[in-house]
């Protein structure tokens, strides 16, 4: 029995008369980078959404380590070990970089409920704080205001945060979004750093991103997986190079 | 700790030193009129920083919450009805009142958001407007006119007494405010006001936070309630009308609204324009001095269109320095 | 005085069989009483409270149409609707006086309330989109607080009183021995003229479809290329017309005072929640479920209450539960269609 961190098994999914899921099953091996590529529109952000917890499939399975997640909650799923970064920056918009972290250290530590110690000043979570800070080189902008940040800045974070309570899984949906070329290659780097010290399922229409980072790749065409394979494989699959990469690759 | 809480909530601790010695003011210069409108004020302030937590730090547009003073007050009302005088009595009641209350009504509420959630609240605001209404027994429309409560070590009928005590509860709600909203608790539900699904992606359920926080706004315009139910003597349905909310709201944003002390701020300002303001306008313009009230539509517009800062953040703009960063 | 038509007696036979004849003391007399009541809500008494239930079922709808096609379209909290109410209410209540007449008082008092919308929308509401609910519910309660209190400097806090004409004062009877006021059947007639006339605009015309486009999906109705923003004042003005005719209608057969429009606005929102967000059909429907309801209910629970309380308590109680019964009908609807009975296609 392989060691898959994530199944999903028959995984449906309709908006009215659109597929947008269609029947993908996909198994993602421990420590690997497994990169999620397709067309625009072929439902690939709507799949992360489901093994995150935001939608819910019409029918299918998800298994989280072994275990099944298919009625776990968003927040559940967090605990168990499923980290996510969003498309678009989803971050604490009105605090410091810092601060997010120690947000998200806060749940990781399992205290929430607690009422008079002030949490911005508690040692060790301004530890813990940097700490996540520092996994992507953070951490010298710990005081400033997120709001501040520049683009790439906030990818940087979104990353942190989707690392930071040190999940099994990390979701990274096009992480690279809107980044200039610089920042993507600090990301790519950043990434990179994470092979076998967690799992990732990587969302990303950058090619050359996507054949440095993964080890295995998923295609995904109109809500269906036509190929899976390393990469060597999928760059010779002739339907992927019909369906998306253009015969010219 | 202490220091540290002095500095960053400096604004508050000069209100409620302030409002400490106050009396000594009004007896040196023999305005006791102005004990009674401070005493409002502390109230409606009390309620309005109860109102504050699922207003300004977790982003809550409840109009429910004056539903909560009401039944504080009722429940000051209705125990005096029936012989049971103890103002500290009254407090627990009101406090578990309006806890159970606040649990059921939010537990109903939160699941919904925006324009729906405001309607529930506003629905059962209103549901409990006509239970009250509906009580023959206890006046009805018409209210329940009562003493001042016994709180055993103090007589309300002494001057001052009630005026202290009103303080005294007023200052315990106002440091276990500074303490919640810098606690992890505090921190988060701020957290799930700026970007509810960002702190779910963290693991946390923000059906809890928004509940706690719910229960304990609840809980604060419960004991507001009922200690106002003693200061006016009278207990009617017009304390709970959904308009009362907006007062609060109202209260709040001229305050700031992500402040601790806004709404403090904005029931001083509010009550002494209330004061002050039929006076003037009966100098400079008098065919509408009664009609002050009209200040406050376009000036609550404009606060809205230009900025939620309120007077603490025209206040906080000018002072430069870190320590007056009230906002956690 | 009580008629015994042939609807009562079977009413009264349907009520004994219904109820097993056990003669014990207090059970006899609870249900005694219930026949009593049976006997007293004649026919006639239902069929009034159902026509009344009716007429404010329609003036619910011509204010919440305007409030469902601005919070769905412009997805704006409008909390000044009711006052829109008021000012079409205070308009033709002082032109019918000034004038002596009635009919010209509401033929001016449209095109000023048009004009209060239209202004209102291109002066204050328009800087206010996009922004989220709490500033616009804090900006329009400002304005209630504004219109409230400026309509008490111009006319006084007392309320006024305006009476219908004489020629709109008779009865006609809708069925036998029914006498209705016919000024309340003109108001369920005019209603029903403007719900006919939305309903051909939104569904027939260009514009119509404009709207209806929005409602479903303001972003791309923007995108289109339509010019949004004068759609959205249109929308806005026409709605405040019609909250404001409502209000002139209402005005002879209620107070016209300050603050009148709030509970109607309180309402008119359980209406569209209910009926479904930026759908003017489930306005019209919920609207006259909710009239219905709250109308008939007003009479009916204290009614059915006095079978088993005293006189006294369910006098109060009976309106108490009738005006709680909107609200737990709106809770009961959202628990199982959490976006109204008729939300847009799209939505």
């Amino acid at each position: 029995m392989k060691n898959n961190v994530l199944e999903l098994r028959s995984l449906r999914k309709k908006f009215g008369a659109l597929k947008a899921t269609d029947d993908v099953s996909l198994e993602v091996e421990k420590g690997k980078i497994h990169a999620l590529i397709g067309p625009n529109g072929a439902g690939k952000t709507t799949l992360i959404s489901q093994i995150f917890g935001n939608l819910k499939p019409d029918s299918g399975d998800i298994f989280l380590d072994g275990k099944s997640i298919t009625n776990t909650s968003v927040a559940d799923r967090a605990l168990l070990g499923i980290g996510r970064s969003f498309q678009i920056s989803n971050v604490l918009m009105d605090f410091s970089v810092l601060e997010n972290a120690i947000v998200a250290k806060i749940s990781h530590s399992q205290e929430t409920f607690r009422f008079f110690r002030p949490a911005f000043s508690d040692p060790s979570l301004i530890e813990g704080g940097f700490a996540i800070l520092k996994r992507v080189g953070m951490e010298q902008m710990a005081d400033r205001k997120v709001s501040d940040l520049a683009h790439g800045e906030r990818r940087l974070l979104e990353l942190a945060l989707a690392l930071a309570m040190e999940p099994l899984l990390v979701l990274l949906d096009e992480p690279m979004a809107g980044a200039g070329p610089e920042d993507t290659i600090f990301m790519t780097k950043v990434i990179a750093g994470l092979r076998g010290q967690t799992t990732i399922l990587l969302i990303e229409h950058d090619m050359d991103v996507v054949f440095q980072l993964a080890e295995r790749i998923s295609v995904l065409v109109e809500g269906a997986v036509i190929a899976s394979g390393t990469p060597d494989e999928i760059s010779q699959n002739r339907l992927v190079r019909e369906a998306y990469l253009g015969s010219d690759q | 700790m202490v220091l540290d809480l002095f500095k960053k909530f400096t604004t508050l601790w000069i209100i409620l030193i302030v409002l400490a010695f106050f009396p000594i003011f009004t007896s040196t210069f023999d305005l006791p009129f102005w004990n009674d409108v401070v005493m409002r004020i502390m109230l409606l302030g009390m309620a309005a920083m109860g109102l504050n937590i699922v207003f300004g730090f977790g982003g809550m547009v409840s109009f429910g919450h004056a539903a909560f003073m009401g039944v504080g007050a009722y429940c000051a009302g209705i125990s005096q009805y029936y012989g049971l005088d103890n103002g500290w009595y009254q407090l627990l009641m009101s406090a578990v009142s309006c806890g159970i209350l606040g649990i059921l009504i939010g537990f109903l509420a939160l699941r919904t958001s925006g324009i729906y959630f405001i309607m529930i609240t506003l629905a059962f605001a209103q549901m409990l407007y006509f239970f009250f209404v509906s009580l023959e027994e206890f006046g009805g429309d018409d209210g329940l006119i009562m003493d001042r409560s016994d709180f055993i070590f103090f007589d309300l009928y002494e001057p001052l007494r009630l005026y202290y005590l009103i303080f005294f509860i007023l200052a315990t709600v106002s440091i276990m405010l500074m303490l919640l909203i810098r606690s992890r608790f505090g921190v988060i539900l701020q957290a799930i006001k700026s970007n509810e699904s960002r702190v779910e992606a963290m693991g946390l359920n923000p059906l809890k936070f928004k509940l706690t926080g719910y229960v304990i706004s609840a809980i604060i315009c419960g004991l507001s309630g009922c200690l106002f139910a003693s200061w006016q003597e009278f207990v009617s349905p017009d304390i709970m009308h959904w308009t009362r909310s907006g007062d609060l709201m109202i209260i709040i944003i001229l305050g700031g609204l992500t402040y601790l002390a806004g709404p403090l701020v904005g029931a001083i300002v509010f009550l002494l324009l209330e004061e002050l303001l039929p006076d003037l306008l009966h100098v400079l313009f008098p065919p509408i001095s009664e009609n002050w009230m009209i200040i406050f539509g376009p000036l609550l517009i404009a606060v809205v269109l230009f900025g939620k800062g309120g007077l603490m953040g025209v206040m906080g703009s000018k002072l430069k320095t870190a320590a007056n960063r009230e906002k956690t | 005085m009580v008629t015994h038509t042939r609807k009562t007696v079977s009413f009264k036979l349907i009520v004994l069989r219904l109820l097993a004849l056990e003669l014990t003391p207090t059970t006899y007399n609870i249900k005694l009483n219930f026949i009593l009541v049976a006997e007293n809500m004649t026919s006639t008494l239902l069929l009034e409270q159902i026509f009344n239930g009716l007429q404010a079922g329609i003036t619910l709808f011509l204010i919440a149409a305007g409030l469902t096609l601005i919070l769905g379209i412009m997805d704006f909290v409008f909390l000044a609707h009711g006052s829109q109410v008021m000012i079409g209410a205070y308009a033709a209540a002082a032109i019918t006086i000034a004038t002596n007449n009635f009919y010209f008082g509401i033929l001016a008092a449209i095109p000023i309330t048009f004009v209060c919308g239209y202004l209102l929308e291109w002066l204050i509401i328009r800087h206010l989109y996009g922004r989220d609910h709490m500033d616009q519910v804090l900006a329009t309660f400002g304005l209630i607080l504004f219109f409230n209190e400026a309509i008490r400097i111009g006319f006084g806090p007392a309320a006024l009183f305006t009476n219908f004409p004489s020629s709109l004062s008779g009865f006609i009877e809708i069925l036998p021995d029914t006498p209705y006021p016919v000024y309340r059947i003109l108001i369920i007639l005019v209603g029903l003229l403007c719900a006919l006339g939305i309903h051909l605009f939104v569904s027939r015309t260009r514009v119509g479809a404009m709207v209806r486009a929005g409602a479903s999906n303001p972003e791309m109705t923007a995108a289109l290329g339509i010019n949004v923003k004068i759609l959205f004042r249109f929308i806005f003005a026409a709605g405040a017309t019609f909250a404001g005719l409502a209000g002139m209608m209402i005005g002879p057969l209620t107070s016209v005072e300050p603050g009148m429009g709030e509970p109607l606005l309180i309402l008119s929102l359980v209406v569209i929640i209910i009926g479904g967000i930026g759908s003017v059909r489930g306005a019209f429907i919920a609207a006259i479920l909710i009239g219905l309801v709250d109308t008939v209910g007003r009479v009916m629970l204290p009614m059915l209450f006095k079978t088993f309380m005293s006189v006294s308590t369910a006098d109060t109680a009976g309106p108490a539960l009738a005006s709680m019964s909107v609200y737990i009908l709106m809770a009961v609807v959202l628990v199982f269609k959490p976006t109204g009975l008729f939300p847009p296609k799209g939505a």
